[in-house]
């Protein structure tokens, strides 16, 4: 039975610690959150303890921590985490600052144990099966990706301040989805984007539109485009080209109820938001981290791969400043 | 095609049919009821009203302006020509004579991409934001063809510029293009050219286009639009020649996209036909005309350039009107 400590009692947080209720071989039995009340109350729901950081860390059972916090803090306690001597699983992204993220990994390193980077969609039933049709040599050699994701609409302003902007905090999906489907790093990465939505997120010095395309070293081409709103719900779209054929994977509805009247036929919006769309993969995630660790194999999104996110996250805002494309050594 | 689309019309007639091979000409012309003849006699008919240029390439521009000196009613195959130079000289001299010059951008014409297009412009989704563009071919053109296309961009993602300036509603500004050769390295080796391609669009306002291209999509003729905007987006997909579904436990299968571009826009040929003897007929401005194709072009080129130099590239929309 692995135990686990889990920081943050949030949104995401609860989806968490229901999927690790859910487990057979893992079990709650710490929740830690600055909001006492909530963590007790995500504790109680699951049969865990609130506890402070030192009390969650200084217990022996504990064999994994699970970092659920604010951003900012996700560098931090991972480290502590490491330096226990705990598995950890970290939310995306480590941190926001490149620098702060190779302080982490090398501590992490040093004390030897795992790291999950929640990055779910490699975990979305859709998406992994068309990732394995795509390692089976269905659609040949691989030649283009596209990936459409969109938000249904823009975050608060508050939030949009501090998310490290756009590319690091929403595209930072779709840079691990490029990476994981490309199967090779990219090279190189061009970027254009602005503000069409609304222009108090340019005020606040972001961007809520762009247009991305990623080159690998033998050519293979990744388009991404992202928008802060898409009024028809999260648009959540893969489609993988190549010498053999295309895979797709399209977005889904709550239900396949097809209304057909004289005005034309209309289905169900795309599921609305991340939390829904992605239920299933938060579940499989976790699923997949404690049995990589019951069963000692690599971590299927390592620490790493965090890291090469968040390198073509930065390249991309680079890019977007330089209006220029920006190359990466692989 | 266009013989044939031309046979089936109660207000148009073919008369002539030109070709530098006479037999070819003949072989098409006498089915329908026309006949073969050499350029100067079909252009010196006064019963003439029109000129249809559905030759090479290369011919297009000056058989464009020797019917426009001879003043004919232009409709002109896409390029007008592969060079900017001949393209502004053919402007010039339809201008001069003051005929209607229409070019078979045929894809404007396709039904459902016309419907999305007036749907956008009745306002369904707000302004535009971002537009993409899938095109596709099934197959590798031959080697020998590719060698004198003038290239992807020219040849091939030509389509793909027009459908972006008609549906940005503003003219891009800037363009940024990666190609690679991933089909066959004989593109490059024989032909000098590139068979893959990812291409971004921007316009002054910050709307963006993406357009992905490749000559070879085993499942058929991909061609599909999307435009998103401030209220919703608007997609049209592929065609295929039957809806029928087969559900089997292996999964489901539907039919693949029609094969090819005779096939795909079948309906777009004929409609692009009704629109030019339209026009010619109430006077009015055609609906695609060389200047369409000259901005294309100059997309064209940037384009090429900045896949070569690895580096977006600024173009200066002039488009102004014929008339």
């Amino acid at each position: 039975m692995l135990e686990i400590a889990q920081f943050g009692a949030g949104r995401i947080g609860q989806i968490h610690a229901s999927n690790i209720a859910a487990l057979k071989d893992a079990r709650l039995r710490y929740v830690v959150d600055v909001n006492a009340e909530a963590a007790h109350k995500l504790a109680a729901r699951h049969g865990a303890k609130a506890a402070s950081e030192r009390e969650a860390l200084a217990d022996r059972e504990i064999g994994a921590v699970l970092i659920a916090s604010s951003t900012d803090t996700h560098a931090r306690l991972a480290i502590a985490a490491a330096r226990a001597g705990k598995a950890i699983f970290c939310e995306k992204p480590i941190d926001l600052s490149l620098a702060k993220v190779d302080s982490c990994l090398r501590e992490v390193e040093k004390a030897g144990v795992p790291m999950f980077v929640g990055f779910n969609r490699r975990f979305d039933p859709s998406f992994a099966a068309l990732k394995r049709r795509l390692q089976a040599g269905e659609i040949g050699a691989l030649e283009q990706v596209v990936i459409t994701s969109r938000d249904p609409a823009p975050p608060p302003l508050a939030y949009v301040k501090v998310s490290g902007g756009m590319f690091r905090d929403m595209t930072i999906h779709d840079f691990d989805m490029a990476r994981w489907l490309l199967g090779e790093e990219p090279v190189e990465v061009f970027a254009w984007g602005g503000s069409l939505v609304d222009r108090k997120i340019a005020a606040a010095g972001d961007i809520d539109s762009a247009m991305l395309v990623l080159r690998t070293a033998c050519d293979r081409m990744c388009h991404i485009n992202n928008s802060r709103r898409a009024a028809y719900g999260y648009d959540q779209r893969i489609e993988v080209f190549g010498a053999k054929g295309m895979l797709r994977a399209e977005n889904r509805g709550e239900t396949t109820v097809e209304h057909f009247s004289a005005r034309g036929t209309v289905s169900d919006r795309p599921l609305d938001f991340f939390l829904e769309r992605y239920a299933e993969a938060y579940r499989a995630e976790m699923s997949a981290f404690v049995s990589a660790l019951h069963e000692r194999t690599a971590m299927p999104v390592a620490a790493r791969d965090g890291r090469q996110a968040l390198v073509l996250a930065e390249a991309a805002l680079q890019s977007l400043r330089k209006k220029q494309p920006v190359k990466l050594r692989p | 095609m266009h013989a044939e689309n031309l046979a089936q019309r109660s207000d148009a007639k073919l008369v002539y049919v030109v070709d530098t091979k006479p037999e070819a000409a003949r072989a098409l012309a006498e089915p329908l009821g026309a006949r073969q003849a050499d350029a100067a006699q079909a252009f010196s008919d006064p019963n003439i009203d029109a000129v249809l240029i559905a030759s090479s390439t290369g011919s297009h521009a000056d058989l464009s302006i020797a019917a426009a000196r001879a003043g004919k009613a232009i409709f002109c195959e896409k390029p007008v020509d592969l060079t900017l130079p001949k393209v502004d000289l053919c402007i010039k001299e339809v201008k001069k004579a003051r005929v209607p010059m229409f070019v078979g951008f045929n894809r404007r014409f396709d039904p459902s991409f016309r419907a999305l297009k007036e749907r956008l412009d009745a306002g369904a989704i707000g302004k535009v934001e971002q537009v993409i563009i899938t095109n596709r071919d099934p197959g590798l053109p031959e080697l020998r063809f590719l060698a004198t296309s003038g290239g992807l961009f020219l040849d091939f993602t030509i389509h793909d510029f027009d459908m972006a300036r008609w549906l940005l509603g503003e003219e891009p500004v800037e363009v940024f293009a990666r190609g690679a050769v991933l089909v066959d390295p004989r593109v490059k080796s024989e032909a000098g050219d590139i068979d893959t391609a990812m291409v971004l669009l921007r316009t002054a306002s910050g709307r963006l286009c993406e357009i992905a291209n490749s000559r070879r999509a085993v499942y058929g003729y991909d061609q599909r639009i999307e435009v998103l905007g401030a209220k919703g987006m608007l997609r049209a997909g592929n065609l295929a020649p039957t809806t029928v579904e087969r559900f089997g436990a292996e999964g489901a299968c539907a039919d693949n996209p029609w094969p090819n571009f005779q096939t795909r826009y079948a309906a777009a040929y004929a409609a692009e036909l009704s629109s030019f003897i339209r026009s010619v007929e109430r006077g009015t401005r055609p609906e695609v005309g060389p200047q369409d194709s000259r901005q294309v072009l100059v997309l064209a080129e940037a384009a090429l350039k900045s896949s070569r130099s690895g580096k977006p590239v600024k173009v200066r929309p002039r488009v102004r009107p014929l008339y």
